[in-house]
């Protein structure tokens, strides 16, 4: 899995590439948590992310945890189908702020 | 019956994995468990929630049985039989809390039980059984051709 973290006028934007799995997850866990701490917004590019599985998906239950406790947004975009999948096998779709476009959750971010 | 499915009526394809506890031979089994799939005949999506279903049942005795030791051995026996995908998993680990089995609430953000779930609803047949040999956790799915 390949993490790249860049900053726009609105948000700090987290791009994921790869898989997310038991292996990578703790990766993951850590990045977005020391971003969280710098910005007030965050938001998670999945346009390039293969799989995830639970252990992923219970990273980011953490993460919007953590925002909305800090009074922060964490939100997701660029959902692929096989992503989407997971989020609806885990029934976390109405968890989290998803968008389809990273101009869309900018916009709302 | 059609072409395709005489050719799957005949279909047995078995597939074993010895390994250690560890979560980096995961995508090595998941490449494998879809391919499975696809070829029993399900489509795209169905072999993807296939996969998840077995990634989550190996990460659950990586995490649980072994607590995330690498040198637990885990056994995978993967067996393709006509319109069937079948699934064992052997472990050597502490044996499964039946009451911790799907204790979670779905839709919820509860962070932890996330994968029993995803295994039940995609599996037909699920079962965990502690043996004096080890822990055993079994699966099946059925593909369902249109009348």
């Amino acid at each position: 899995m390949t993490i790249t973290v860049r900053q726009s006028p609105a948000a700090r934007i987290v791009d994921l590439e790869g898989e997310i799995d038991l292996g990578t997850s703790p990766k993951l866990r850590r990045t977005l948590f020391d971003q969280l701490k710098e910005t007030p917004k965050l938001a998670l590019n999945l346009q390039a992310l293969r799989y995830i599985d639970s252990s992923g998906i219970a990273t980011l239950i953490e993460v919007l945890k953590d925002a909305k406790n800090l009074g922060k947004e964490f939100v997701l975009f660029g959902m692929t189908p096989a992503v989407r999948d997971v989020f609806r096998l885990t029934h976390v779709n109405r968890i989290f702020l998803i968008f389809e476009t990273e101009e869309d959750a900018i916009a709302r971010a | 019956m059609s072409a395709s499915e005489a050719t799957t009526a005949h279909l047995s394809l078995e597939v074993t994995f010895v390994m250690g506890s560890q979560p980096r031979y995961l995508p090595i089994v998941r490449a494998t468990v879809g391919q499975l799939a696809e070829i029993v005949g399900w489509g795209e999506g169905d072999a993807r929630a296939i996969t998840l279903a077995i990634d989550e049942a190996l990460a659950n005795v990586i995490r649980h049985a072994y607590h995330g030791r690498p040198d637990g051995r885990v056994e995978l026996e993967c067996r393709a039989a006509g319109d069937e995908l079948q699934f064992q998993i052997r472990d050597q680990g502490e044996p499964p809390d039946p009451s911790r089995i799907c204790a979670r609430a779905v839709g919820c953000d509860q962070i932890g039980g996330l994968g029993t779930h995803i295994i039940r609803d995609v599996m037909d047949t699920v079962s965990y059984q502690a043996t004096p040999e080890g822990n055993r956790f079994t699966a099946a799915k059925r593909l369902r051709r249109p009348a």
